[in-house]
């Protein structure tokens, strides 16, 4: 009992000491502080995080000499989210780096005046970062996250003109492929295509919910999507069996099975994300900067794939692909 | 120093979750599941009310209501169903999912630029996490006050008896379904509460917040309990408390040390795992008793 009151005593010593400490502090780093939150350990976030990296150092800024860049990883946990925020909020740092949308959300949370830059997220207004994507005016600014899905789908138009149902599949609680799938049917619709839409809530579901899929529609289209980017394989297997061509949104499942896309690299948006960061550590307002996002992608094409499959391409494509592109053989 | 303010802080707000389940775990001794589908089901509620414009205030206590509900659900499937409890709170949990994600309307849920308890009247005024300290030194002083109050009472006695003993509560004429069943709501109220809470600090709700909260609450009852020792059950419920803000200083220090942040998952289940062996490696090696000896004979 002694030692639970003289706990409780000392707690509140401190908080009464801290309170009146924090009221007047002032203090300044020499060399500037870069904290990069990222939500988990993803090849394609890791991606991000090492173009962030690459272009800071394009622009000057190396880490160790010129800045300190604390990187931080979440490892999914909601609650060290807030934590590491906090360390950077404490550390007083120059710019704050937020890949994927939760952490984007956490540093948005923690500070309204540190500049904070968006590492590719896909709806940057959906999720209450900004109100506005050409003038942001606040502290936060970055890039989004767009896959070019137009392009994808006269992609798709072309090596399969005869396509009538198209399946998708994404997971549900994930909102930034919801977002794609929703352009993609739009735009599908248009130019007459079916879209049966799947969902899936885990990676235990794939199995089954692909092996429906795959009987019921011609062709099949992954977002960008981390949990079924996880089961593609499973995917795979199960097109290949009704001989169906997978289209996904991005270049790593292409690589993995899939027909073609037409994708950004998660390391080209690391790029843009790390030259925000620079200019913002040079100065400028990221309340002026409007958020970016890339406007042209890379052709995909796995040639072997189509040949397993046995597709005929138009040869135009494929020569046009070679040059343009990148063709898996 | 605001590192330590702000640790101080979560860990006196994810107290609350402590206290719901130390209600379960320890008063009716079973392990509760649900908690993992409540804490989130409780966030859920309370951001999608507050993003439609429903006063905070109001929206937290909507979460505390979603809690109960829950605790309810598991509780109904226990004592009428004669699912054993772990499967009814694992149950309620698997299928909280679903309807978190429809409370939410997606994944994840932001509250920027929206009212929430701790940033309105007076608690805007206060520095850096310190309003989080406020709020849960209010909350836990009335929460604990009102639980005490609750255990001392007929009632209370014979929820405790249920825990303590079934078979010796029902020769009583104690009803111990409906007390199970109470324990389970008020419990998931607490949780649901502080996930709210949580949701309100942290400036968001995501569906899948809930993984992981159980190795939380425990953490906060097991290392209350290996602190501070024998207590009175009210001291007990101040001790969880102190607990939970213990964890959140071991993890400061987890992180201050610059472990690696892939390590971070292992390194509290080993906190954890150790903390509960603490009691049975003490009997073994009699650890108190040796030093009293040292002291005695030089």
């Amino acid at each position: 009992m002694k030692r639970l009151i003289g706990t409780i005593a000392v707690l509140f010593l401190f908080l009464i000491f801290a309170f009146f400490r924090s009221t007047d502090q002032a203090k300044k780093n020499q060399t500037p502080t870069v904290g990069i939150l990222q939500l988990t350990s993803h090849p394609a976030l890791d991606e991000i995080h090492r173009g962030i990296i690459a272009a800071l150092k394009e622009e000057g800024f190396i880490s160790g000499k010129n800045i300190k860049i604390d990187f931080q990883n979440a490892q999914n946990d909601q609650s060290n989210l807030k934590s590491m925020s906090q360390r950077f909020e404490n550390e007083d740092a120059a710019v704050m780096i937020g890949i994927a949308t939760p952490a984007a959300q956490s540093l948005a949370n923690t500070t309204k005046t540190t500049p904070i830059v968006m590492g590719a997220i896909s709806d940057p207004i959906g999720a209450g970062l900004v109100k506005d994507l050409k003038h942001p005016g606040g502290n936060i600014t970055g890039v989004q996250h767009k896959e070019p899905i137009a392009l994808q789908l006269q992609l798709i138009k072309t090596i399969m003109p005869e396509l009538k149902t198209i399946g998708v599949l994404h997971t549900s609680s994930d909102d930034s492929s919801a977002a794609e799938v929703k352009e993609f049917s739009q735009l599908a619709q248009k130019t007459g295509i079916k879209v049966k839409e799947y969902t899936i809530t885990s990676t235990n579901d794939i199995q089954q919910v692909s092996a429906t899929m795959a009987s019921n529609v011609q062709a099949i289209y992954i977002p960008n999507d981390n949990t079924v980017a996880s089961g593609f394989q499973t995917v795979l297997k199960n097109a290949n069996q009704n001989k169906i061509p997978i289209f996904p949104s991005t270049s790593e499942m292409t690589r993995q099975g899939g027909l073609a896309t037409v994708s950004v690299s998660q390391y080209e948006l690391g790029k843009m994300t790390g030259k925000m960061t620079a200019a913002i550590l040079k100065g400028k307002d990221p309340a002026d900067m409007a958020i970016e996002y890339p406007t042209k992608g890379t052709t995909y094409l796995n040639q072997k794939q189509a040949q397993q499959l046995g597709i005929d391409l138009p040869n135009e494509l494929v020569t046009q692909i070679s040059k343009k592109g990148v063709v898996i053989k | 120093m605001n590192l330590i303010v702000s640790a101080i802080g979560q860990g006196l707000l994810w107290g609350i979750l402590g206290l719901g389940l130390y209600l379960t775990f320890r008063i009716l001794k079973f392990p509760d599941m649900t908690v993992e589908g409540t804490f989130p089901f409780g966030a859920c509620v309370c951001v999608s009310l507050i993003t439609q414009g429903t006063s905070p205030f109001i929206a937290t206590l909507a979460s505390f209501g979603a809690g109960l509900l829950t605790g309810f659900l598991t509780g109904i499937l226990y004592t009428k169903g004669k699912i054993p409890i772990l499967l009814a709170g694992i149950l309620v949990m698997t299928g909280i999912y679903s309807i978190n994600l429809r409370v939410l309307g997606k994944a994840t849920v932001g509250l920027l630029n929206q009212n929430t308890l701790l940033n309105t009247g007076m608690l805007r005024e206060l520095p850096n996490s310190f309003p989080s300290v406020t709020l849960g030194l209010i909350l836990l002083t009335l929460l604990i006050l009102l639980l005490a109050l609750f255990l001392n009472t007929d009632l209370g006695q014979a929820f405790i008896a249920t825990g303590d003993n079934k078979l010796m509560a029902r020769s009583l004429g104690i009803n111990t379904d409906n007390m199970e069943i109470l324990g389970l709501m008020i419990s998931n109220g607490l949780i649901g509460l502080c996930g709210g809470l949580i949701a309100q600090n942290d400036g968001y709700a995501d569906v899948n917040m809930g993984v992981g909260t159980i190795v939380i609450g425990l953490a906060a009852i097991i290392i209350g309990e290996v602190a501070f020792g024998e207590l009175s059950l009210t001291a007990r419920l101040v001790a969880v408390i102190l607990g939970s803000i213990f964890y959140r200083f071991v993890l400061l220090i987890v992180l201050k040390l610059g472990f690696s942040t892939n390590d971070f998952k292992l390194l509290s289940s080993l906190i954890l795992a150790l903390c509960l062996m603490l009691p049975v490696l003490e009997k073994k090696f009699n650890f108190s008793k040796t030093l009293k000896k040292g002291v005695q004979k030089p």
